[in-house]
């Protein structure tokens, strides 16, 4: 496994972590999850 | 292509050996979290009715968040934590989105028990391991290359643990018919969608090596400040305040419980860092044998109940243990390892971590110029903390009368202490709780 280059780095992470798919389903399931807490209460 | 020197091959067995090794400590620890967060479930059996589900949901959270701080600092020390956090600080947004989605789904687990009763929602939400896999799979290359062996194993396992799961589930329900089938139904499902996808950063965590007691911490505020905000526009802030006035002679076996049930959450994320979440998760949701087993043998749940119903239960239990084991004997090739790997790596590129820290915590080692500090007086103070304010609920707290087998109690607290002993001596001289 090679070290990555920091120069590779072009944002910052929170940059980073809002443009990564894996941040949103997460993020719209628990806005789904919330919806249905409020429709079934 | 050049032949590969002794030295090499050397050690790229040592490697493997290595590999094996963690394997079998992550299924290890996925029996031992079975085991922990079933028991969780014992002392809250102790509490009468009489208090909101939202109210003991909020109360267990903060026994969670109490063992939360205090159990990895009494482990490894905040300072060990402080530098997860400067190494990969965006893994603070995972963990505590990943508690918010636990809260959330854990709130949805109330309405569902209470719409279409135990026997139904439980194997609802119980899918969540179907969709772990899913998950791993689709964004962490697990089970990718694994072969048809392997994929059977987990796939088949966790569909073999989900049959269980429902009968068992139906063996223990003494509920009435369900009042609004649909709206439990809905709810169950999504309890299943939150929890499954909470595995996402879960992974996410491991995958760059943050160490499981580091994410637990933070996971805990998005646990903590969802189920309160969540408890607060239920009830309102008075009528909570006066709620938890009410019950604070059953606090302490709350909290009790939320407790117990961070020692098996910490040997599931544990679980999850080395089998990854697809294995990981299907072996910690054998959790509900051992809620069952504490239920018949100390409670006597089932006491005076038909025989047909005890071969339900003997049943689903097999059917879990079945499935268990295919999973246990599924662990990663050296194919699939290497995706992970590659799953790994992208994370580093994309968040500007180390690549080979992340190999070598990957493979819970210390990563190179990691200095390991010891415990400082702030540690001390916040064990010393937790403890006092449990102690407290403790002296306050009304002992139950209720008639429980307190033999099967010993030897299945004896048994969650060999597992707790075991786990942890093997995590240690293993990865030193890396």
């Amino acid at each position: 496994m090679q070290r990555s280059d920091p120069s590779e780095k072009r944002r910052s992470w929170p940059a980073n972590v809002i443009t990564d798919i894996q941040f949103w389903v997460p993020v719209a399931v628990l806005i789904g999850g919330l919806l249905l807490l409020l429709a079934i209460h | 292509m050049s032949a590969l020197s002794t030295p090499e091959i050397q050690g790229l067995g040592q490697n493997t050996l290595r590999l094996r090794k963690l394997q079998g400590l992550g299924v290890l620890c996925g029996f031992a979290a079975g085991a922990w967060l079933g028991a969780a479930e014992a002392p809250t059996k102790l509490v009468a009715v009489g208090v909101s589900p939202v109210v003991i949901s909020l109360i267990m959270v903060i026994g969670v968040f109490l063992a939360r701080w205090s159990l990895p600092a009494l482990i490894l020390g905040t300072s060990s934590i402080h530098a997860d956090v400067r190494r990969a600080p965006h893994l603070i947004v995972w963990a505590i989105l990943a508690g918010c989605l636990w809260a959330v789904a854990n709130t949805l687990t109330i309405f569902a028990i209470r719409d279409i009763g135990l026997s139904f929602a439980f194997p609802l939400w119980n899918s969540n391991s179907l969709l772990g896999i899913f998950w791993g799979f689709v964004f962490f290359n697990e089970l990718q290359q694994a072969g048809w062996r392997r994929w059977t194993g987990v796939l088949g396992g966790a569909l073999v643990m989900c049959a269980g799961a429902a009968l068992l589930a139906l063996a223990s329900s003494t509920q009435a018919p369900a009042a609004h089938p649909t709206r439990g139904v809905w709810a169950a499902l999504g309890a299943g969608i939150l929890w499954g996808t909470m595995y996402i950063p879960y992974r996410k965590a491991y995958l760059t090596g943050m160490n499981p007691l580091s994410f637990v911490t933070f996971f805990t505020f998005g646990e903590l400040g969802m189920m309160a905000a969540l408890a607060v526009s239920y009830l309102g802030v008075l009528p909570l305040w006066h709620e938890l006035l009410r019950a604070r002679d059953v606090l302490f076996w709350l909290m009790l419980g939320g407790f117990i049930w961070v020692i098996g959450d910490l040997f599931q994320q544990y679980a999850a860092k080395y089998v990854g979440i697809s294995r990981g998760i299907p072996l910690s949701n054998s959790n509900q044998l051992w809620g069952l087993l504490w239920g018949i043998l100390v409670f006597g749940e089932l006491r005076g109940r038909d025989a047909s119903l005890y071969g339900q239960v003997i049943g689903g239990s097999l059917l879990m243990m079945l499935g268990v084991g295919a999973i246990a004997f599924s662990s990663a090739g050296g194919a699939e390892e290497m995706r992970w790997k590659e799953a790994a790596r992208r994370e580093a590129w994309r968040y500007g971590i180390a690549a080979d820290d992340v190999e070598a915590r990957m493979e819970g080692r210390q990563a190179p110029g990691q200095v390991q500090r010891g415990r400082s007086a702030w540690d001390w103070l916040l064990v010393i903390g937790a403890t006092s304010v449990l102690v407290f609920f403790a002296t306050i707290a009304r002992v139950p009368q209720i008639s429980a087998n307190w033999g099967p109690a010993v030897a299945l607290a004896g048994a969650l202490l060999v597992l707790l002993f075991v786990c942890g001596l093997r995590l240690w001289r293993t990865t030193r709780f890396q």
